[in-house]
Parts: C-alpha cells; sequence; structure tokens
C-alpha cells in the first residue's frame, strides 16, 4: 500500500495504490496527516489504484473529511472502483463525500 | 492651547498605560460575557481617545474639566447588535458587569418627543468594579470612567451615514434634506421594531414546531427545512440505525441527514406525517437491504444516514422508480455526476435479490 501526496495549485492530492486494510492503516494514517491540516483546499483522494478499503481505511477517509471541514477544505474521492462504491453506498457514507 | 489643558493633556499621557490596560481588559470581557450569554452582535470595538482628539476637545471646551479623568469617553466601548431588543439586554448584563454612573449615562432612544426620530443609542458611562480587577499598585483601574455605546446596526448604519453627510452640526444642510434624514429614522426605527419582531415570530414558531415533534402530531406539521430539522433531533432512524449496525458490531457514526429533506419531498411527502409513514413501511425492507449489503462483510463502521438512505432506496424502487429514481436520489445526496448511475445499477442489482422485490 503507498500514499502518494502532490499538490497542484490550490489542489492537494493523495493518490493510494493497493489494499487499504488494517495492516495498511497505521502507515497511511501517518501519510495523509498534511492533509488533515490544509486550509482552503480541494483535497482530491485518488483511488485509481486502490484496490481495497476496510473499516480501517474508511475511518482514515472521515479522518480527512473531517480535517477538512475544520480547515474550509473540501475533499473529493475519485476513481473508487465498484467494491469500493458498493462500501461507500452500503454504510451510507455516500452522502459525506463528493464522489466523481 | 492654555496651560490648564495642557496640564491635561500630561495627565493624559500618564493614564496611557492604565487605559491600554483597562482596554484590553474590557473588550475581552465583552466578547467573553456575550459568547457565554450566547447573544451573536455584528462588533465590538474599543478605542482609546487619541491625544490628538482629546487636544481638539480640550481646545473647544478645556475649561470644563478639572482633571482629565472628569473626561468621560478616554476608553470608548461599543457593540453593535442584530436586533434592537439586544441592545437592551446587554444593557442589563452591563449593569451586573459594571459601576453605572447614572448621573452620565444618557439613553438616546428615550429623549426624542412624539414626533422626532433619529440617533438611538445608549450610552453607559461605567467604572470597573474591584470585583472584576483589582491591583493595589494601580488603583486608577477602578476609578477611570469610560463609556460603552450600545446600539442596534440599523442605529449604527442611520448614526454613521448621517455624520458621514455632516447632520451632525445642524447648519450645512438645508432642511429639506434634513427633513428626509429624520424621515428615514422613522423608518429605519421600523425596520428595526420589524427585525425583532420577524425573529421572536420565528422563534415562537421553532418553538411550536418543536412542541408537535415531541408530542408525534406529525400530521400536523409542513415538511419544511425547520420541522424536518426537529424530527430529526427526535432520531427517528435511530433504532433501525442500531439494528443495521448490530449486524456487523459496527459504530454509528454521526453525518448530516439535511440532504433527505429535499428527497422526501421528491416523495410527494408534505407533512412530517407522510415522511413518517414511508419510513414505517418501509422498515423493514430498509433493514433486510442492509443486510443482505453488509452481511457477509467485515465492515465494522456505519454512517448515521444509512438508515434514511436505505428506506429511501427502498421507497423508490417499490414505488417503481427504478434505476432512474435511484440516480435522482444518488444526485440529491452525492452532488450530480456521472458515477451515480453507476451507484443506481449496483443498487439495484443488489435489491433485485430481496423479497420485496420480487
Amino acid at each position: 500500500m503507498t500514499t502518494q501526496i502532490t499538490t497542484n495549485g490550490n489542489q492537494m492530492i493523495a493518490a493510494f495504490a493497493g489494499r487499504l486494510d488494517t495492516a495498511a492503516a497505521v502507515q497511511t494514517a501517518e501519510d495523509v496527516k498534511p492533509l488533515l491540516d490544509a486550509t482552503d483546499k480541494e483535497i482530491i483522494l485518488d483511488c485509481t489504484a486502490l484496490d481495497y478499503i476496510s473499516s480501517s481505511g474508511l475511518r482514515i477517509f472521515l479522518s480527512i473529511r473531517k480535517g477538512a471541514a475544520a480547515h474550509n477544505s473540501k475533499v473529493i474521492v475519485k476513481n473508487i472502483n465498484d467494491d469500493i462504491r458498493q462500501v461507500f453506498v452500503m454504510t451510507g457514507f455516500i452522502s459525506l463525500f463528493e464522489i466523481i | 492651547m492654555d496651560l490648564h489643558s495642557e496640564i491635561l493633556l500630561e495627565e493624559y499621557d500618564g493614564l496611557l498605560p492604565v487605559l491600554e490596560r483597562m482596554y484590553t481588559f474590557v473588550t475581552e470581557l465583552l466578547e467573553h460575557t456575550l459568547d457565554n450569554n450566547g447573544i451573536e452582535v455584528t462588533s465590538v470595538r474599543a478605542r482609546i481617545k487619541t491625544r490628538q482628539s482629546l487636544a481638539g476637545k480640550l481646545a473647544l471646551k478645556g475649561s470644563k474639566y478639572t482633571a482629565v479623568t472628569d473626561i468621560t469617553d478616554l476608553l470608548g466601548a461599543r457593540i453593535i447588535t442584530y436586533y434592537t431588543d439586544d441592545v437592551d439586554r446587554i444593557a442589563a448584563i452591563a449593569e451586573q458587569l459594571f459601576d453605572i454612573d447614572w448621573d452620565n449615562s444618557v439613553d438616546k432612544r428615550r429623549l426624542h418627543d412624539l414626533d422626532s426620530f433619529g440617533y438611538n443609542s445608549l450610552h453607559y458611562i461605567c467604572r470597573l468594579p474591584e470585583s472584576l480587577i483589582k491591583d493595589a499598585d494601580c488603583p486608577q483601574l477602578n476609578t477611570i470612567r469610560f463609556e460603552l455605546q450600545l446600539r442596534s446596526t440599523v442605529q449604527h448604519a442611520w448614526a454613521a451615514i448621517n455624520h458621514d453627510i455632516g447632520y451632525k452640526t445642524g447648519v450645512e444642510i438645508p432642511r429639506e434634506y434634513l427633513r428626509q434624514m429624520n424621515r428615514l429614522a422613522g423608518m429605519l426605527e421600523l425596520a428595526d421594531a420589524e427585525f425583532s419582531r420577524i425573529r421572536m415570530a420565528i422563534t415562537d414558531y421553532r418553538r411550536r414546531v418543536q412542541k408537535l415533534v415531541s408530542s408525534g402530531r406529525l400530521d400536523d406539521l409542513q415538511l419544511d427545512g425547520d420541522t424536518f430539522s426537529n424530527y430529526l433531533l427526535t432520531e427517528p432512524f435511530d433504532a433501525l440505525n442500531k439494528r443495521i449496525a448490530a449486524i456487523n458490531q459496527a459504530e454509528i457514526q454521526e453525518v448530516p441527514m439535511d440532504a433527505y429533506l429535499g428527497v422526501f419531498k421528491e416523495f410527494d411527502c408534505h407533512t412530517l406525517g407522510d415522511v413518517s409513514r414511508v419510513f414505517e413501511q418501509c422498515e423493514e425492507d430498509a433493514y433486510a437491504l442492509a443486510r443482505y449489503q453488509l452481511g457477509n462483510t467485515d465492515i465494522d463502521i456505519i454512517s448515521s444516514a444509512v438508515g434514511v438512505q436505505n428506506i429511501c432506496i427502498v421507497h423508490i424502487l417499490r414505488q417503481g422508480g427504478g434505476k432512474i429514481g435511484l440516480t435522482r436520489l444518488f444526485n440529491a445526496i452525492n452532488g450530480n455526476n456521472a458515477q451515480n448511475e453507476l451507484l443506481a445499477e449496483m443498487t439495484y442489482k443488489q435489491a433485485l435479490n430481496l423479497p420485496f422485490m420480487k
């Protein structure tokens, strides 16, 4: 599991690759820390190469969203696969994130 | 400038450190107190009279003052409220906080004749009591008076513009324009009273809504932002969410559910009673959908919106809304985007396995 964070103008992009499961969650939570303090940014969670997300992964997404809300930033979840899309729907978090 | 005024200016120079201390104390105290009392205001501002401004005042009427502390606005604070009735509320708080010099305080709102309108503001001349601040090395903290002005935003706007166009002097502006300003003052006084009345009416309405929601008279309540918010406060989807959470012993994360107001309106729900009936009719199938989706996963976190979301999914499908109806639902709760069609497609396929679709 890798997380790559880049900045592009007003956007901060976190590109996830691999399986965001319980084992990977601790390192990923550390990797996304720069996103938590981003102010007035558009935070893109690029899931193009993300194969799987567990509850621990969802919690990381939620913490990013919470940090963003506190800093007037916006979170967009991009390019999720069908399995992850299903996770967002069945947990009811679809209304919390902008998923494109 | 005469010798007396120069002496007063020197006194002022000596008092500046005390005034600066008072400035910080009074500003922070007012902000903190308003916050504690839940009173939102347009602004809390304070200023120390500048040496230049004081010199100007002394040049005009310096002989009136024996000591510089006879001047009551060396420190001035001003609170501008949204509503005119908040002026009285804050005045009552100020009376408890400070020692008020009643002889020099003035309520300009009460000075107008029956047929005149104009500057409306409450000016209190105050001292800081020892119960608030005490320093044996600086007794002036409790003896120097300061002015606290209280007025509404509308009153402030009138006063600021009035000052700007020079009406204050009363001689430079032709009578015709003075009359127009007066006419405007009367209208703004009316507007101020109307804003307060409307706020009171809305507060009353919200209280009535709360009462009706908690008494269960949902058919008496038109579906709108206020009624729906109050309905959500009664946690109508809580029991369903807990049943769904129990499938995987999941924790429930609270999320906003305001977006569902528009969804229920699209369902042609006109009252909270209509919403409640949709809920009652779809609850079991909404739970079955959640069990089907979550049952063979290890997901142990769900949102508090999952119950209402599944209710809406089931209602749409039962009404024959199909994939298009689901897409509209996801557009309403996830924003318009092309991915919502995929979400709808997936959800529809899953639902096909459930008894209510057969």
